[in-house]
């Protein structure tokens, strides 16, 4: 891991963003994919790929990106540490590419996971923390799922065995936007109370504004020195985050832009900075 | 064949030979759930506790661990009665195959071998669920002997991989070091040409007894244990329907996507001098009852094979 101890909150921030116009330009050149929860995940991938995990490695920490239709932040923060090409972006969703429309990791290696189906992420972030501890690797494993996912019924078994096995390597982070494809979750399958029913089934639990650096890094730096239990972080976000009339707005879930307002929402993103 | 061989449970074999597997190769680990006693794996949780994993009654969630502990290079034996290991896990299958890891299934009380615990607990769809999965290997060992060497071939072979083996009681007809090669037929017996029976493993005791009662009745042909329905052999197929009057294939499974299907679909293509008659489950549901009676009751027995061999002929 690259165990980034003193992590600049600007400069991470001024690379969330940079992300942000390219999960924009990637959806928008591509004509396809999901931004609003691209938008609401970006800050958590960002700081995983610039402050925790080594993609340049073999044997190293794992992100599990069970959102996988939130694959264009991933593919933004990888483009970021040089395993995408500035080219290959405008090639998201195009036939012959290698950013296939969910993660794949026959595709793009640094993905970790092929994913597609809701739901099955924390169970490979089970297999995967399990088989890091029988190698006793110190590595960590860490799992995003989006909060409506948490309907599906394997979360709940991966859930029980996660704390069975009192894998302490595994970070569960929940990207909780609210939203479900396009109506809040709550509104939808009420998962509440979250945090009572994820320390109930034996887990860590922390709750934390996903969109702040400044708690993201103290929540992950924090949680590496406790052991017996997974952990989970409930990071609470905002769907379309940094683009107005995008957030909170269900449906931004999976619309692509017109030119107008994909001009508007550069202009946002750019005000905000991060682009040289 | 002599119909009076020893019988043994093929699935008793999965166990020791994982066990025997696990003592040469330390990425082998064993994923249970819930059925290890059932399944007679438990031997393999008592002399090898670390790499033995109890994941409770989950099944999805077993597979997509499996699909987990393969990421990280270990190589995930996930062992189950078929409808559980299988019917129950087919979107998380789907995913182990769609990124190719190396996740090995074992189905066991294969098609109605789990008898009496009636529809729910039969797999006769198995077979056809898990080919048309790319990338998935299918394979359909018989007695013991041949279930450790296919075992042993899983193992080896790099790539998701769906095992079925039976529980009900099968002729040992194999030597124990037998060879097992992936995508190879095998020839059990080669007397001539008026009929040819294709079996999966787990329908080899009705097989035998449709090749011993057409032999009494002077016919003379060919029996074949296809052993891996993905890959086929397809050039052992096109060989034989090339030569004989009938081919009957034989499955302990529904006939509609298992192994007559399998077969036909390599022939149709092209004209052969073979039709091709399917001895297996109709599209139905079966009642509860013992593996032999309802294999009896919906004709999936040697008296069936013989039947259909015979037809031809008139």
């Amino acid at each position: 891991m690259k165990d980034i101890v003193n992590a600049n909150f600007d400069e991470l921030r001024v690379t969330a963003n940079r992300n942000r116009i390219k999960i924009l330009d990637m959806v928008h050149g591509g004509a396809s994919g999901h931004i609003g929860g691209a938008l609401s995940a970006v800050d958590v991938i960002t700081y995983l790929g610039e402050c925790v995990i080594d993609y340049g490695d073999k044997e190293r920490d794992r992100f599990i990106l069970s959102k996988g239709h939130a694959v264009t932040a991933l593919y933004a923060e990888l483009h970021e540490l040089g395993f995408i090409e500035d080219d290959e972006l405008v090639t998201f969703r195009r036939i012959h590419s290698r950013l296939q429309g969910h993660t794949n990791l026959l595709y793009l290696p640094q993905t970790d996971y092929t994913s597609g189906l809701l739901g099955q992420g924390l169970s490979y972030g089970v297999g995967m923390a399990l088989g890091k501890r029988l190698k006793k690797s110190a590595d960590t494993v860490y799992v995003m799922m989006g909060d409506g996912e948490m309907h599906e019924g394997q979360v709940w078994e991966a859930l029980m065995e996660a704390s069975y096995y009192r894998l302490d390597n595994l970070v569960l982070i929940v990207d909780r936007n609210g939203f479900c494809s396009h109506q809040p979750v709550e509104n939808v399958i009420s998962i509440e109370p979250l945090a009572d029913r994820l320390e109930a089934f034996g887990w860590n639990v922390k709750e934390i504004d996903g969109h702040s650096m400044e708690q993201i890094h103290s929540c992950l730096t924090g949680l590496r020195s406790q052991y017996g239990k997974p952990k989970c972080i409930i990071s609470h976000t905002v769907k379309g985050k940094g683009i107005s009339f995008m957030e909170n707005n269900g449906k931004w879930h999976r619309s692509i832009p017109t030119e107008e307002e994909y001009q508007r929402a550069r202009k946002e993103l750019i005000e905000r900075g991060g682009v040289n | 064949m002599d119909q009076e061989r020893r019988c043994t449970i093929p699935k008793d074999a999965i166990g020791p030979t994982l066990l025997e597997l696990a003592k040469e190769n330390d990425k082998i680990v064993v994923m249970s759930s819930d059925v290890s006693v059932s399944c007679n794996i438990e031997m393999f949780h008592e002399k090898c506790p670390d790499r033995f994993f109890e994941m409770g009654i989950s099944e999805q969630s077993t597979m997509s661990a499996s699909g987990g502990l393969a990421a990280e290079g270990f190589i995930p034996v996930y062992v189950a009665l078929a409808i559980f290991s299988n019917g129950m896990t087919w979107p998380q299958t789907r995913q182990v195959c769609n990124a190719n890891l190396n996740v090995k299934i074992i189905g066991t009380h294969a098609g109605v071998d789990d008898g009496q615990d009636g529809s729910g607990h039969h797999a006769t769809e198995d077979v056809a669920i898990s080919r048309a999965l790319p990338r998935m290997t299918v394979l359909t060992p018989s007695d013991e002997n041949e279930v450790r060497a296919a075992v042993k071939a899983m193992v080896e072979y790099e790539g998701p991989v769906y095992m079925r083996v039976a529980r009900e009681p099968q002729p040992v007809i194999h030597e124990k070091e037998c060879e097992f090669t992936i995508g190879k037929a095998e020839y059990l017996g080669d007397e001539g040409d008026d009929f040819a029976i294709v079996f999966e493993g787990t329908a080899l005791k009705q097989a035998l007894e449709g090749w011993e009662k057409l032999k009494s009745l002077g016919k003379r042909g060919k029996l074949i244990s296809i052993r891996s329905v993905k890959p086929l052999d397809v050039s052992c197929i096109r060989d034989i329907a090339a030569k004989v009057k009938t081919i009957i294939t034989v499955e302990n499974h529904s006939v509609i996507g298992g192994l007559y299907s399998a077969v036909c679909e390599c022939l149709a293509e092209r004209k052969y001098k073979a039709v091709v008659k399917a001895v297996g489950f109709g599209d139905v549901f079966a009642m509860s009852g013992t593996s032999a009676e309802i294999k009896e009751t919906y004709h999936v027995s040697g008296q069936r094979i013989c039947e259909a061999a015979l037809e031809e002929d008139r």
